[in-house]
């Protein structure tokens, strides 16, 4: 009987969460920059997330459960391997007193390139919100920071996206209005 | 989200990825658009903006999980819940680890039991090739000499599942150390003998491990999920049942098959040696893998040895109804 309760849950585990598995690398790989690593922390939020699933309310959000998890996972890591890590980013932000226009020509080589060189702090709210979809709600509970921190973020990341873009843009000879 | 006072340019663009979002309020959307209508460096930025998200989300849509992680994750996820290829050390708790945990403990290893399978196995064997002249040049006394002990079946299975399963995740591929020529030089480059016939399977280790009081050159390979083993080891006098090893080889018998709780091992013997494969596949993918994937290393291991002076006697004492 157990047993089956156990089957009947992991063929929902499988269906369900495992369909969040590329949303779920395309993040990791943000947070890791390293395809391996991503891969590591993906297997073990997963594994995580089944250890778990028996208390998951089903028909609650899952994606959102799942990004916790991984965030979680993700945090211990980083406090187990560099406890003294302290978001210097935030300092780096500050500084942004320009928002560029969008620019019009760009190629995905560019934009990716982009997103790549900004801060991993802003980098991914960003993804989190405009590639994944996820509100901003979601985005603080998944990254476990205030809903203002999220918003602060998402503003900063989008202004240095914008400012590497135009960067690119201008060397490529496009103009940009400033 | 507040819809500001006066909605004018700068306003509009703190809020437009906001917007694009769909997270503010239906009031300020509505202020957005008509400040939009009106402002047509604005209405640009919006466009401009919409497009940036769409080739975000295309180009970051490329970045996909490999499938080898993939099938890893399907994989732990499964042995963790107790089910699939590797679940024996988890599924039914307790019952597992009662009585058939047991059976891997030397001390306790049922050699009846074991003896049994075999020569039903031999017996099966004989039986279905009963027309073939290779097996009718050996006689009944010369069959039962090649009949392996029940100490290397379970030393076989047990450094299987005691091993391989360690290595189910390994990134491979692997390379045998060269210390293996310390054990056995003819296993040097195992992994490459052994790649002829395997195909459909992915190396992840290669390495000299004990099981038992047993050391064994022991390649791991998964497949969908599944673990196989190729193990060679000494055909020695604890391999053979009857305590001694004949001056022949087993090839013109074929495998010796046997299963021991899910794990089906087929095995070969050479004048020296003996190459195993284990798996936790189904006995049909099994039997179907055992030929493909030692046949090369039987090969290589037979001109090793016929390069080495040795020579296989008496295989053919009497052809008794020819």
């Amino acid at each position: 009987m157990e047993q089956n309760d156990k089957l009947r849950r992991l063929e929902i585990f499988e269906a369900d969460a495992l369909g969040f598995s590329t949303q779920l690398f395309r993040v990791a790989l943000r947070v890791c920059r390293d395809r391996e690593q991503a891969e590591d922390l993906i297997q073990e939020t997963y594994l995580q997330a089944w250890r778990s699933f028996h208390r998951f309310e089903i028909g609650t959000n899952l994606r959102a459960w799942l990004y916790k998890i991984l965030f979680n996972v993700h945090y211990s890591e980083v406090r187990r391997e560099r406890p003294e890590l302290a978001p210097i980013e935030e300092v780096i932000a500050e500084t942004i007193a320009y928002d560029p226009p969008t620019p019009q020509h760009l190629t995905e080589e560019e934009v990716l390139a982009a997103l790549e060189r900004i801060p991993r702090d802003f980098q991914v709210p960003v993804v989190l919100a405009d590639v994944e979809e996820l509100s901003y709600r979601e985005i603080a509970d998944a990254l476990q920071i205030p809903l203002g921190t999220v918003m602060s973020r998402l503003s900063r990341g989008r202004k240095l996206l914008r400012m590497e873009l135009a960067n690119y843009a201008r060397g490529a000879g496009y103009q940009v209005a400033n | 989200m507040k819809p500001p006072v006066v909605m004018d340019c700068q306003n509009f663009k703190e809020l437009l990825d906001s917007y694009l979002c769909g997270e503010l309020a239906v009031e300020t959307n509505h202020t957005m658009l008509c400040h939009a209508e009106r402002c047509c460096v604005c209405r640009g930025e919006m466009a401009a903006r919409r497009r940036l998200r769409v080739s975000l989300r295309s180009v970051c849509s490329k970045e996909k999980m490999s499938d080898l992680a993939m099938e890893s994750l399907r994989a732990r996820i499964r042995a963790e819940a107790g089910v699939g290829p590797h679940a024996a050390r988890t599924v039914n708790g307790k019952w597992m680890r009662g009585w058939f945990a047991g059976l891997f403990k030397p001390w306790f290893l049922t050699p009846a039991v074991v003896a049994l399978l075999l020569v039903a196995a031999l017996g099966l064997y004989v039986l279905r090739r009963g027309n073939s002249d290779d097996v009718r040049r050996l006689t009944p006394e010369q069959i039962k000499a090649l009949e392996l002990s029940g100490s290397l079946m379970a030393d076989s299975a047990s450094g299987h599942r005691g091993c391989a399963v360690h290595f189910v995740n390994a990134a491979g591929p692997a390379e045998m150390p060269d210390s293996v020529r310390e054990y056995d030089p003819a296993c040097v480059g195992l992994e490459k003998i052994a790649a002829e016939g395997a195909g459909g399977l992915l190396l992840r280790a290669a390495h000299v491990c004990e099981s038992g009081d047993r050391k064994f050159a022991h390649l791991v390979y998964t497949r969908d999920g599944g673990l196989v083993s190729l193990f060679v080891t000494v055909r020695d006098c604890r391999a053979l049942k009857s305590g001694a090893a004949p001056p022949f080889s087993g090839l013109s018998l074929g495998p010796q098959r046997f299963t021991l709780d899910h794990i089906a091992v087929g095995a070969y013997q050479t004048l020296k040696r003996i190459v195993l494969v284990a798996s936790d596949l189904s006995e049909d993918e099994t039997g179907a893998l055992v030929e493909r994937l030692a046949s090369p290393v039987v090969e290589h291991m037979r001109k090793a040895e016929a390069g080495a002076g040795l020579e296989e006697q008496a295989v053919r004492p009497k052809r008794a109804e020819d």
